[in-house]
């Protein structure tokens, strides 16, 4: 069974061809997927930055043709694709351990826009969800989505990857944190009521504050933004009281010169009783004035210092990847261990029934000329199941653990061999069972 | 017994200091998960100490320096696990630890030498060493706190971001080991104070005996009241508080080196 993974991501495809493939209900295309003979099981993955299938196949050369064949026709819908460039340079593939690394890699964030980013991994588990549930999903990739989800989780507790913020808004909040033991009880001033406070707003409100005052030049806007986030609206002129009330402080409003400057603060500061205040100042020019951060108890950050924190933790984040790559690997050989095992199921199966055909034929002979009591019969059977049992128990576990390895192929062949296991015409072969079932397979490794 | 128990009371703070600091500054060692477990074995042992010292046959005195500073670093120990029960205040474990290496491995040194002494026919002398043994620890707990907001303060201002500053504390938990420090601190070292003061009048008829070590206690109730009344009669907290906490406990501590070495 070989595994093949075709897929386009936003380092192979621009947006406006993504967003053609995206897929919101996966179920239907998976269904559509499964039930031809070219593929046994699918996970349809589908993000704003990727469109993976992941499969299993018994014949790869159908299964891609199906698999590109089903990108083009099926989620394409046939509609022609940007002429500068071509679906195959779009388009990328890995098979087995290659597909399982890149699958590891997507999990554990390695290979995304935004690497460490938390969503992804969500994403992937909800895909492998949909097509469990939906029945598309066999032992196959039971197997291998659950070691991506390990490979994700050691990445996560092994290394920084994740743990570093690195957009402007996370970088607010992670600072905010740095400076208080706790938002919940915190309240924040927010100066403005344009695009950018509206973000702002969202990220403040997700970090749990206890309170939010909106203050804006025309307090209609402030008004109708408050009203949205269920925030509170004042004028401008109210400030100098807002100001000594708030701890964290957000503004991005237009104007020629700041409009907060340092006694402003000072007396925010005695009226509240040296308590600290984040202010961060996203106006350009700029809105609160630069000398306030020399202030005792007063941390000021413009757009420019976050940037600068989050392109930082950035760069920590990339750094990480190689630890990162490392624990991908040890993952990845460990899942090509555990397939190779599975190759040995089926010798191992044929090898028990060998062996138990000699023993049930020899038995009944045996049994035919001692002509014993029911006592004593079942006395020779069970010796004779120890038996088997214990001649069988080493070469069992020694093929199991060598097919773990490179030289598993070569210890199967001479188990083959040595017990004549491809010979229809030896003792019991008409016992043994093909290896065409996947699932029993799997169980048995 | 007691002294090799001190000894290896001084190694464990130590580890436990430096396995916290590397916690800190390399998370991924994870050396910090076991800095409160060695900390906490050596609290353990120090009391064992302690019980060891109380069963000699003629055992040195709690108003003995080495002892006494032995119990200070006790107390500091155990205020700090407290603590970081309650707060991610790894940071200060981990100064605190190192504080009480030092004391304790000075005590294991100095307590060598002791020549057993007379004991008191009252209580107040063990009172006035443990009472003001717990507050001058809270002393060193407000310093040291003092000293990481300061850390923390500065590396927030220069908007360099650092790994480490997102393992310290954060500036309002500081602050409020600060707050806790001083309250409960000046009123337990108050408390020792007049101890030592009844102690002293018992045994000379005189309530201040004069001395270093007289010198010594009002010199660190002075600075506790300064730092007590500048941060809750005052209103000053934050990063003055923090200053005001590091310099008074640096200050004591130079107090009290440089009476050790005079006396």
């Amino acid at each position: 069974m070989k595994i093949l993974l075709v897929g386009m991501n936003h380092r192979t495809a621009p947006v406006e061809v993504r967003e053609r493939f995206t897929v919101n209900d996966p179920l239907p295309w998976l269904q559509k997927l499964v039930e031809g003979e070219e593929i046994e099981e699918a996970v349809l993955l589908s993000t704003c930055n990727r469109v993976e299938i992941v499969v299993t196949a018994p014949n790869l050369e159908r299964a891609r043709h199906r698999l590109r064949g089903f990108f083009h026709r099926d989620l394409g819908q046939a509609s022609p694709l940007p002429h500068h460039r071509s679906e195959s340079a779009m388009l990328y593939e890995h098979v087995d351990s290659d597909a399982v690394r890149h699958l590891f890699r997507v999990a554990a964030s390695i290979d995304s826009l935004v690497v460490g980013e938390p969503q992804i991994l969500g994403q992937v588990k909800d895909a492998y969800r949909v097509a469990a549930e939906g029945g598309a999903c066999g032992p196959l990739l039971n197997r291998l989505f659950t070691s991506a989800f390990a490979s994700a989780k050691r990445v996560r507790t092994e290394t920084e990857i994740a743990s570093r913020p690195v957009s402007v808004a996370r970088v607010a909040v992670d600072l905010a944190h740095q400076i208080f033991e706790s938002l919940a009880d915190k309240h924040a001033l927010l100066v403005g009521a344009g695009e950018m406070i509206e973000a702002a707003l969202e990220a403040l409100r997700g970090a749990g504050l206890a309170s939010v005052a909106v203050a804006n030049r025309t307090p209609e806007h402030a008004a109708d933004l408050a009203s949205r986030f269920g925030a509170t609206a004042h004028g401008l002129d109210e400030l100098p009281v807002l100001l000594a009330a708030a701890d964290v402080v957000m503004t991005s409003i237009g104007v020629d010169r700041p409009m907060l400057d340092a006694p402003l603060f000072e007396k925010a500061l005695r009226e509240r009783g040296r308590r600290p205040i984040f202010t961060i100042d996203l106006g350009v020019p700029h809105n609160v004035d630069p000398v306030v951060n020399q202030l005792d108890d007063v941390y000021l950050y413009d757009v420019d210092d976050l940037a600068g924190v989050a392109e930082a933790n950035a760069e920590e984040r990339r750094r990480e990847t190689v630890r990162a790559e490392a624990i991908v690997q040890e993952e990845v050989e460990r899942f090509d261990g555990w397939l190779s095992a599975l190759q040995a199921v089926p010798t191992i199966r044929r090898l028990r029934a060998r062996a138990e055909s000699i023993r049930q034929s020899e038995l009944d002979k045996a049994l035919a000329k001692l002509g014993l009591g029911d006592a004593e019969r079942k006395g020779v059977e069970a010796l004779t199941h120890s038996i088997v049992n214990k001649l069988l128990h080493a070469p069992v576990s020694r093929l199991r653990e060598r097919a773990e390895r490179e030289e598993g192929l070569a210890y199967l062949e001479a188990a083959k061999v040595l017990f004549a296991l491809d010979d229809p015409a030896a003792p019991g072969a008409e016992a043994d069972t093909p290896a065409s079932a996947p699932d029993r397979e799997a169980e048995d490794a | 017994m007691a002294i090799e128990l001190h000894q290896l009371v001084a190694a464990l703070y130590l580890v436990a200091g430096l396995a916290q600091i590397l916690g800190i500054a390399i998370p991924k060692l994870r050396f910090g998960r076991a800095a409160p477990w060695l900390l906490g074995a050596g609290a353990f042992v120090h009391g064992l100490a302690f019980a060891q010292l109380h069963t000699m046959p003629s055992p040195p005195s709690l108003t003995h320096l080495p002892t006494a500073v032995s119990l200070m670093a006790w107390i500091g120990v155990l205020q700090s696990l407290a603590l970081l029960r309650r707060a991610r205040l790894e940071g200060l474990a981990a100064g605190m630890a190192l504080l009480a290496f030092v004391g304790v491995f000075y005590a294991s040194l100095a307590l060598r030498g002791v020549e057993p002494v007379p004991t008191s026919a009252t209580s107040w002398p063990h009172l006035h060493v443990i009472l003001a043994s717990a507050g001058l620890s809270l002393l060193a707990v407000a310093g040291l706190a003092g000293a990481l907001f300061i850390a923390v303060d500065r590396a927030l201002k220069s908007k360099r971001p650092a790994a480490w500053r997102r393992r310290l504390p954060s500036l309002e938990a500081l602050d409020r080991v600060n707050s806790l420090a001083l309250s409960f601190g000046f009123p337990l070292l108050s408390c020792g104070v007049v101890a030592g003061m009844l102690w002293t009048q018992g045994e000379t008829g005189r309530l201040f005996a004069g001395g270093a070590h007289a010198i010594w206690s009002s010199v660190a109730w002075a600075i506790y009241l300064a730092l007590v009344v500048a941060r809750f009669r005052l209103g000053r907290r934050g990063r003055e508080a923090a200053v005001r906490a590091a310099l008074g406990f640096a200050f004591l501590l130079f107090v009290v080196v440089g009476v050790g070495a005079l006396t």
